[in-house]
């Protein structure tokens, strides 16, 4: 008697081979058969004709760390197919942190994340230290699987305490930052996160960027131990600083037999050999015998976002993000008030925030008045004689802030060209970014769009191929052990799906947060079922409050 | 197969200054001209950074003007 059999759908397994028709069998967690009309009889029978049956997709770059103490699907992710996710990157995680660094750690995860506060003190009880303790801690009530990196900064912050924001660390320290991360890959860490670019709430550097390359190298020692992922988040902007990182990553690759990662690589309107270039060094140091995996996001980039609260939007204006931390009423005052409006303004570029904000356009569904809507702030701006920062500032102020701008295909959005380069197979498709960013854009449904904008409208890659990407593949680069393919024997994650109709949803706002704090999602389309270790998890819009997620081993 | 030749950079020493680190990188050249030209091909230090020239272990500083 099988647990589930999955019945008459075209299994695409994974390894990029043909679809054949033929059903599934789950036993025990485990893909149990894989075969035309298997004989048996089972608990659940999923009738997948006219559908295609998969691998659950892996998502290599989320930052989930804290969703997931609340919310163990880590949603939406999991309806758009997602059932192993890799939380912790960027040099930051939960664990291991000292009860006293946690409010500095706090502010870090808000300028990444952008959660709400209410987030870390109302919507889960913070009971650990250690990496094994932040792993019990989510084993409790997991809908979706997990495979945690430890993070840089946090091991620095535990080791060195506040001087790991100000400077080099010791010999001795550099030990004792080993021994720690020794200590969390043994407690099921899948590598170590670290970042070249990241500020914490203060636009200070986070402590990971005052580490000396030597402190690097001798982390990756570690890594070596236990042929273990080392990601990073390099200087993306400047693709000579990023062709330099790659050179450091494989260089830390050979040395040390480890693979490594660093996201996200875009493809951007200003510099368009930036991302060849990059790709074209990866490509030098893989024949080499290195392993630099370039992760490339799948959706373009857009951001939306009110001045009701701070947006990745503003990170290059500090003060306009210095004015957006204030605390609500003090944010009115201040924006009401003339000289910090003109200042705000000025600090928008000489042209009053013409080239930077002119082209936002003003969304529906918030405050936004039906005639403004769907037009640009530039047309609006000229409209009432003002410049684009400064009607930013007043028709927010007027209708209390609750004005959502969106500032549409910031790059990334060429399909003709990005395509070929997610097809290459020296390209690790991820970078979603899931959990983080969440009040400036939905981090949700890039697996969806993968198929819907390069399966089925450009063609550049086949269904095959593309469930291989982000299935079989990103188990292999990972190490992930027994995951990623429908083979007997594998844990039975598996996602149905219509071919004709997946891809991704709108992007809406929700105030589903902790505090009734706003994020950005998208639903899932065309998913059907998604199975997680042998139960199913969600089925036809509904979670079914499984919790047979679990930490990934590591092959 | 010999890598493409990429802009060469070195990374700072601990509490390194950057006149310290112009002297190390473009021995030879005059030490006020050096840094003038450290500062002038990272502007992700110099210009970009708040505060402005904080020098961190982590960094790439490039040694040459970018390749044309």
């Amino acid at each position: 008697m099988y647990d589930i059999l999955i019945r008459g759908g075209l299994v695409v397994d994974g390894s990029g081979a043909p679809g054949h028709l033929a059903d599934v069998a789950v036993k025990d967690g485990r893909i149990a058969a894989v075969g035309a009309n298997l004989p048996g009889e089972a608990l659940q029978v999923i009738e997948a004709g006219g559908q295609v049956v998969a691998p659950g997709f892996i998502d290599p770059h989320t930052h989930f760390d804290v969703q997931l103490l609340w919310d163990g699907a880590a949603r939406p992710a999991l309806e758009h197919g997602i059932t192993s996710i890799v939380p912790g990157n960027c040099s930051l995680s939960l664990a291991p942190l000292k009860a006293g660094d946690r409010a500095g750690l706090i502010g870090m995860f808000q300028q990444i994340e952008e959660l709400p506060p209410e987030a870390f003190t109302q919507a889960f009880e913070w009971t650990w230290e250690d990496f094994a303790g932040y792993r019990a801690a989510l084993e409790k009530s997991l809908s979706i699987n997990v495979a945690p990196l430890v993070g840089h900064s946090v091991i620095r912050l535990w080791v060195m305490g506040a001087d790991a924001q100000q400077r080099a660390a010791r010999p001795d320290e550099i030990v004792a930052m080993q021994d720690l991360l020794r200590e969390c890959l043994q407690a099921g860490a899948v590598g170590l996160s670290t970042s070249f670019v990241d500020v914490d709430e203060k636009a200070r550097p986070v402590p990971s960027r005052f580490a000396q390359f030597d402190e690097l190298d001798a982390l990756c020692a570690v890594l070596g131990e236990f042929g273990r992922m080392l990601q990073i988040v390099p200087e993306f902007y400047d693709t000579d600083i990023t062709i330099a990182r790659i050179d450091q990553l494989a260089e830390l690759s050979l040395k040390h037999g480890i693979p490594t990662t660093f996201s996200p690589v875009f493809d951007s309107h200003l510099t368009p050999q930036a991302a060849p270039r990059q790709l074209a060094r990866v490509a030098e140091q893989f024949a080499r015998g290195a392993r630099v995996w370039p992760q490339m996001q799948t959706r373009p980039i857009d951001i939306s976002f009110s001045l009701l609260r701070p947006s990745l939007f503003f990170a290059r204006l500090p003060t306009w993000m210095r004015t957006l931390r204030l605390p609500l009423d003090e944010r009115m005052a201040a924006l009401k008030d003339p000289a910090t409006a003109d200042r705000l303004v000025t600090d928008a570029g000489p042209d009053g925030g013409a080239r930077l904000m002119g082209d936002l356009i003003a969304r529906g569904g918030d405050a936004i008045p039906p005639a403004f809507a769907g037009r640009t702030l530039g047309e609006i701006a000229a409209e009432r004689g003002e410049v684009p920062a400064r009607t930013l500032i007043t028709l927010s102020v007027e209708h209390g802030l609750d004005v959502a701008f969106l500032a549409a295909n910031r790059g990334h959005d060429r399909t003709d060209r990005i395509g070929p380069m997610l097809a290459d197979p020296l390209v690790h498709i991820g970078a979603s970014d899931g959990g983080a960013h969440i009040a400036s854009f939905a981090t949700y449904g890039d697996t969806g769009f993968l198929f819907s904008e390069y399966v089925r409208k450009a063609g550049v890659l086949t269904l095959e191929a593309a469930v291989k990407k982000i299935t079989s593949d990103t188990a292999a680069i990972w190490g992930l052990k027994d995951r990623g393919s429908l083979t007997p024997g594998y844990a039975a994650d598996i996602v149905v799906f219509d071919a004709a109709t997946i891809g991704r949803g709108e992007e809406r706002p929700v105030f589903d947060m902790p505090g009734d704090g706003m994020r950005y999602v998208r639903d899932s389309v065309g998913i059907d079922t998604v199975v997680v270790n042998g139960e199913v998890a969600w089925a036809k819009g509904e979670y079914s409050g499984s919790a047979s997620g679990e930490i990934c081993g590591i092959a | 197969m010999p890598l493409t030749p990429q802009r060469r950079f070195v990374t700072p020493e601990p509490d390194e200054t950057v006149e310290h680190l112009a002297a190390r990188a473009l021995p030879g050249e005059a030490l006020e001209g050096a840094v003038e030209r450290i500062k002038g091909w990272n502007l992700h230090i110099f210009a970009m950074r708040r505060p402005r020239g904080l020098l961190l272990g982590s960094d790439v500083v490039f040694v040459e003007p970018p390749q044309a």
